[in-house]
């Protein structure tokens, strides 16, 4: 019976799943995403077919898992390394076809006059499209299709109200609700004079305007026809004019340009500078955040390693700050460095701007960091000194080692071997550490006077944001450059860590 | 055997609940116009285009609300052909990135419609010489001061230091003069103005005169003069070097002046200030500069994409830059409205009005493809609030920092010539 119902509930659970992933699959192919739809089907063919047969039990246990590993760890390390190579900034986020599309239909120039008329939409006697025209400054009407423009007489059309010819001889207006269904009368250019043709700018006005721009998809040219200027694809994502290519159409394309993103990095001046200056302090950073909330937590739980009055009173309290979430905790030191009305100039009785200068930001990042950080230290090392065993301390005592070296030589080198693994992954959270950066100090202050781009408290993380979202200009692909170069510096930083201090031997 | 049986049941389970998913529409009819806005204007849209259900024939409208402006531009940023809206709602700072990334359309007006604006409200949603949407309400600040504190309205911006530096002890003041709309760039536009540094100022024809920058020694001198303190080479107090507490600080009469947004009128009017609104006077006695820019309804590319772009741009000029759209919106939103037959419209508030009048003394476009250009180095929103952070708070030589301010600034109306 209850295997019976498990397998029910199992056959629920997965066709709910599957109808899910299905609709999830049909909404990705109808967006065009062909490979997160592909990806998606492959992943409800694979549930089915591993939960409705016996074909590998520990497949049952793992697929969930390596289906969200590929999903949010390696498509988005993939994403980047993709979008590293192009450029994808403000103004080169669409595909080429439709920035073509946009910039022949950005060609198209209003007359000089910005000649604008009173239309009717309808048809003529040949049930093509066509618009009737006012011309009421100049008291002429017309018929016009897109081959031919007929007059009418003003004595044989209808008027509305305000002097706008709604009927004509061989003309059918349409009803709005014709028109809405259909929109294909909104694409056509209706005949006006010469070059110049109608074009539909609402249900009753149109305006005059010209092709000024042609593409030539055998030579790939746009050529402006008036001018006789010439643009051509600079293989960096946009048409630019030739003999002059600092001239470009908007709006560009997303475009390969290979490592170019990662040589900015070096050869860019303005890229450059802010990098390595923020690469210096991300790293002292991360490097000082894990030393100072390690001995704290330390030197915490040592202390009350021993039995004390009060330790569990004292035990309680130190973990306050790790059990409070950290996105207030940092706004309230936020708050309490204000300089209007901060806690501490208040107590202080002073009027020190303290997120302002680039000093006492960084003391306030590290402090607050520490604040943050410690318990979490103190948690753990409190649990493995409690592992270190009893006789090892005792036989260095009778062998006459004062405390200090028995913490030196016995108690820290125990301590440092077990919490190695935490020590690095703490390293690299610090090193990406971007909530506390973000939340206290926006990665300020920033002298931008003097020509700085990335401010004092910035680190890796906030400076790529910034790159990537901070301004109204967005540079996509130099943030993801930025962000492998992120994602190799922890990674080797934490195999490093990890070879030398021999854990991953522990797992054989 | 019965394991397989129900394997078989949950498949065809399964895919029938799938299929039946399949059928359920997912994109919007095409007579549908799609418009975004964010938390305040989006109900209040709603409102009024339900109130008249016939703004453009033969089309339905749909508001999309974001929870906040930022939320919104956010969604824009990510828009596609299939998700993004056919018109969106947002200020003129947009126009420049969204109309270079391909995300706008351009519209035409004609000429009576043209005439319901400012030739620099047209400007403002203007890139590359194509309108890509209709001005719907100004964006701007004005000076209003404490009538318990102040009887009369500064003539210049030293008579409001003078009174500061009178008054200061006796009745407790903790600033002159602090800003609460749009911040220590946007809205403090009109105190570099009014002592002489502008990032830009236009001819009489109504476009930007490149050849003029401003003179950092003059502005410096008038640093020294009315807002540095020469003993310690800080602020003297007058100008509050940051916007946090400046709204509770007038409120409780320890400001005099306070420079506030058309947005928050209502809340000074609550609280029983009278709308004695006015531009910060000048050193000379004329007034500083200030952004009297638009918020606008834009058009997107992706409503041809969508098959409405008829729909849409009816949609823009029947409501938005219509006279009868704005009253309507405005009554409820209650900022300035762009088009002049809606500012004349007795349904429009004194201090609607008030702002409106402020704008058209003092205001100068808000043009971001020179306020965003970093070709010298950085933006005109970070160069201008650093300025007041080195000087004032800092300490720093207000002439030499604003030496450095006029070449970051110079550069940045060079390097945007060919955009305007």
């Amino acid at each position: 019976m209850r295997g019976k119902f498990a397998l029910i509930a199992k056959i629920v659970f997965l066709g709910f799943t599957t109808a899910i992933l299905a609709l999830l699959t049909e909404s990705a192919f109808a967006q065009k995403q062909y490979v997160i739809g592909g990806f998606i089907l492959v992943a409800a063919l694979a549930l089915n077919i591993v939960y409705l047969t016996s074909i590998s039990v520990p497949f049952k246990f793992f697929l969930p898992g390596i289906l969200f590993f590929i999903a949010f760890v390696i498509a988005p390390i993939f994403f980047t390394v993709q979008m590293s190579g192009f450029k994808y900034q403000t103004g080169n986020y669409i595909d080429k076809a439709t920035a073509l599309e946009q910039v022949i239909s950005l060609g198209a120039q209003p007359d000089a006059q910005g000649t604008t008329f009173d239309i009717t939409v309808g048809r003529n006697s040949s049930n093509e499209f066509a618009i009737l025209v006012s011309d009421i400054a100049n008291n002429k009407y017309f018929v016009s299709t897109p081959t031919q423009r007929v007059d009418v007489p003003a004595a044989s059309a209808t008027f509305n109200e305000y002097g706008v010819a709604i009927k004509a001889p061989n003309f059918n207006a349409m009803s709005a609700d014709a028109l809405a269904a259909n929109d294909a009368y909104s694409k056509i250019r209706y005949k006006y004079e010469g070059d110049y043709y109608i074009a539909i700018e609402s249900q009753n006005a149109g305006g005059v305007f010209r092709q000024e721009l042609t593409y030539s998809a055998k030579t790939g040219v746009l050529t402006n026809i008036f001018t006789g200027a010439t643009y051509v694809d600079n293989h960096r994502g946009n048409f630019a004019k030739v003999g002059d290519p600092t001239v470009l159409l908007s709006p560009g394309w997303r475009a390969p340009i290979w490592f170019e993103n990662y040589s900015r990095l070096v050869t860019d001046q303005k890229v450059r500078t802010p990098l390595i200056r923020v690469f210096l302090w991300t790293f002292f950073f991360a490097l000082f955040s894990v030393l100072s909330t390690f001995a704290l937590g330390l030197i915490l739980a040592m202390s009350l390693n021993r039995p004390i009055r009060g330790r569990r009173i004292y035990r309680s309290i130190l973990i306050l700050p790790y059990a409070m979430p950290s996105v207030m905790s940092i706004l309230i030191w936020a708050g309490m460095f204000d300089s209007d009305f901060g806690a501490v100039n208040s107590i202080l009785h002073t009027n020190i701007h303290w997120l302002q200068n680039p000093s006492l930001a960084r003391s306030i990042v590290l402090l607050v960091n520490l604040w943050l950080g410690f318990p979490y230290f103190y948690l753990i090392c409190s649990g493995s000194l409690q592992a270190i065993p009893n006789e090892l301390l005792e036989a260095a005592a009778i062998d006459g080692a004062n405390p200090r070296q028995v913490f030196r030589k016995i108690t820290l080198p125990l301590l440092l071997q077990i919490l190695s693994p935490l020590l690095i992954a703490s390293f690299a959270f610090n090193f990406n550490n971007f909530n506390l950066i973000y939340l206290l100090t926006g990665g300020g202050p920033t002298q931008t006077l003097n020509g700085e781009i990335a401010g004092a408290t910035d680190i890796l993380i906030s400076y790529t944001y910034k790159i990537a979202f901070g301004t109204n200009f967005q540079d996509f692909g130099l943030a993801s450059a930025i962000s492998v170069i992120i994602f190799l510096i922890v990674a080797s930083i934490s195999m490093y860590g990890l070879r030398r201090s021999k854990v991953m031997e522990s797992f054989g | 055997m019965i394991s397989k049986r129900f394997g078989f049941a949950g498949v065809i389970a399964a895919a029938a609940l799938a299929v039946s998913t399949l059928v359920v529409p997912t994109a919007s009819a095409t007579t549908e116009i799609v418009v975004w806005a964010d938390e305040t204007r989006g109900p209040n849209l709603t409102k009024v285009i339900a109130a008249k259900g016939d703004w453009v024939p033969g089309y339905t409208i749909k508001i999309v609300t974001f929870s906040s402006y930022s939320a919104l531009g956010a969604a824009l940023d990510k828009a596609t052909g299939t998700t993004g809206p056919d018109i969106f709602v947002g200020g003129n700072d947009w126009v420049v990135a969204s109309a270079k990334s391909g995300k706008l359309a351009p519209v035409t007006l004609t000429a009576s419609q043209k005439a319901q604006f400012t030739s620099s409200q047209l400007y403002d949603l203007t890139y590359a010489g194509k309108l890509y949407g209709v001005p719907l309400d100004i964006n701007n600040v004005g000076m209003i001061y404490n009538t318990k504190l102040v009887t009369t309205a500064p003539k210049s911006f030293g008579d409001m230091v003078d009174f500061y530096k009178a008054n200061k002890t006796k009745l407790s003041l903790k600033n002159g003069l602090c800003v609460t709309g749009g911040g220590m760039s946007w809205g403090a536009l009109s105190v570099f103005s009014a002592l002489g540094a502008d990032p830009y100022l236009m001819t009489g024809r109504g476009k930007v005169d490149t050849a003029r920058g401003f003179n950092p020694t003059t502005f410096g001198t008038n640093m020294k003069k009315y807002l540095i303190d020469p003993a310690t080479g800080k602020s003297n107090g007058f100008w509050a070097s940051s916007n946090t507490t400046c709204n509770d600080d007038f409120y409780s009469g320890k400001v005099p002046y306070s420079i506030i947004g058309n947005w928050e009128w209502k809340t000074y009017v609550d609280k029983g200030f009278a709308m004695n609104l006015q531009p910060v006077p000048s050193v000379k006695g004329g007034y500083g500069h200030m952004f009297g820019s638009v918020s606008g309804a834009f058009l997107t590319s992706f409503a041809d994409k969508h098959g409405v772009a008829v729909g849409a741009k009816s949609l823009l000029v029947n409501f938005f830059a219509s006279t009868a759209g704005q009253v309507a919106y405005e009554k409820i939103e209650g900022r300035p409205p762009a088009a002049k037959g809606a500012q004349a419209d007795p349904t429009v508030s004194d201090a609607q009005k008030g702002f409106g009048v402020a704008a058209s003394q003092a205001g100068i476009p808000q043009i971001g493809a020179i306020l965003d250009n970093k070709a010298g180095g950085s933006n005109y929103w970070d160069s201008s609030s650093d300025y007041w952070t080195q000087t004032l708070i800092n300490g720093k030589d207000a002439t030499v920092e604003a030496r450095k301010l006029a070449a970051i600034w110079r550069a940045n109306v060079t390097a945007a010539q060919s955009l305007l």
